[in-house]
């Protein structure tokens, strides 16, 4: 499996160029004592800073979502299956009975478990039935949600920061944690989803 | 190594905008002003004592506090802390060496500024108002360490006196950004 290209440049900070500075000096009046180069490092800086500021400022109680689509640890896969197909989601955590957190089950815990080997996507799975191999999800028929799940799931406290949890989601590589409370009672979780839908992230944000 | 440290001295950044006309006109205005008070007192109230009310120093605070008055270098704790303290440096360097008048000079300004910067009164004049201390006239060596107080610390209160006065008459200038 070859590597996926890097794609992503380091954030610095919206570009600023010398004429936005110098248009922006001549709307104040009076002789600025600072040089574009200088203003320019000021504004990267700044601009890292509040951008630190804000995903630090955002918590994890802020955006999750609250009514959990969750299963419990012997709920039939079909059913799993079934749910995560209406509801639409990629993932949903397994809870016991008293709703603590026994783990969580993800398109990928299926896709491993149906032949996808280790590129863990859909086209592997595809890839391997074009190979004529055998790649139906009748071995899995008969188990329920805690044969296959992922145990113990990474979770998140609703204190926990939007910073570290995207830096869990890229480290995990993964796409949702569940929230606890302090007991370890399920009482959100928070899905790359949530993010992109934060209140924060909307486009009026600017006007 | 040494390609980075002559690159260095290319420039990379520009010069800020002209000013208008306006800014240039209330420039003159304080400046005017500023230094009339001082030289008015100078030349016209003690001439004939051994005060004296205006130092060169002056004219460099006179750019900043009347024709740069945002900058942080302008600003009061600059402009008195800068002078005074600087004075008291210039005396003391003056005292202390004056047998090698190079040395008290050199260390007066050099004193000034790191003092200046560790008190966070950076004002450029100051550093000419600890050389003036060293390299002045017969009067000024005479006055001692009361030179800080007059003409020095009172000089730059007038003159702040009037930036406060001049550089707030119109809508577009305001003084001081920060007191201390």
């Amino acid at each position: 499996m070859s590597k996926r290209p890097e794609k992503k440049k380091n954030f610095n900070g919206l570009e600023i160029s010398d004429k936005d500075i110098l248009e922006a000096m001549k709307d104040i009046p009076g002789y600025i004592d600072i040089t574009t180069g200088d203003f320019k490092e000021l504004y990267r800086l700044a601009s890292r800073h509040s951008l630190k500021r804000i995903t630090q400022s955002i918590k994890a109680g802020d955006i999750m979502t609250v009514e959990v689509i969750a299963v419990k640890r012997k709920t039939p896969l079909k059913e799993v299956a079934k749910l995560m197909a209406e509801q639409g989601v990629s993932g949903v955590p397994v809870i016991e009975e008293d709703r603590k957190v026994a783990g969580i089950i993800s398109e990928n815990d299926f896709l491993t478990r149906m032949g996808a080997g280790d590129t863990k996507t859909f086209m592997g799975i595809v890839a391997k039935c074009l190979k004529g191999k055998a790649c139906v999800a009748l071995s899995i028929r008969a188990k329920n949600a805690e044969d296959i799940m992922t145990s113990p799931a990474v979770s998140v406290n609703e204190e926990t920061t939007l910073l570290e949890i995207t830096n869990i989601f890229k480290e995990r590589k993964i796409n949702r944690v569940p929230v606890v409370d302090s007991k370890g009672y399920l009482t959100g979780i928070v899905s790359r989803e949530d993010i992109v839908e934060a209140p924060f992230f909307k486009r009026d944000i600017l006007s | 190594m040494i390609k980075d440290y002559f690159n260095k001295m290319k420039g990379t950044s520009k010069s800020p905008p002209a000013v208008s006309l306006s800014e240039i006109g209330w420039s003159w205005i304080g400046a005017f002003l500023g230094i009339a008070a001082v030289a008015y007192i100078n030349f016209n109230r003690i001439e004939d004592t051994d005060m004296v009310m205006i130092i060169g120093s002056f004219g460099a605070s006179a750019v900043l506090i009347y024709g740069a008055i945002k900058s942080p270098l302008a600003q009061p704790r600059n402009l008195i802390g800068g002078h005074v303290f600087s004075a008291i440096i210039g005396v003391a360097s003056y005292q202390i060496f004056n047998s090698h008048m190079w040395l008290a000079s050199s260390v007066a300004v050099a004193t000034a500024i790191a003092f200046m910067h560790a008190t966070k009164t950076l004002h450029p004049p100051g550093g000419a108002t600890a050389l003036i201390a060293v390299i002045g006239s017969e009067k000024i060596h005479g006055l001692g360490y009361l030179y800080a107080i007059v003409p020095v610390g009172l000089g730059a209160v007038i003159m702040l006196v009037v930036a406060l006065l001049v550089n707030n008459i119109t809508k577009t200038r305001k003084y001081p950004e920060f007191w201390f």
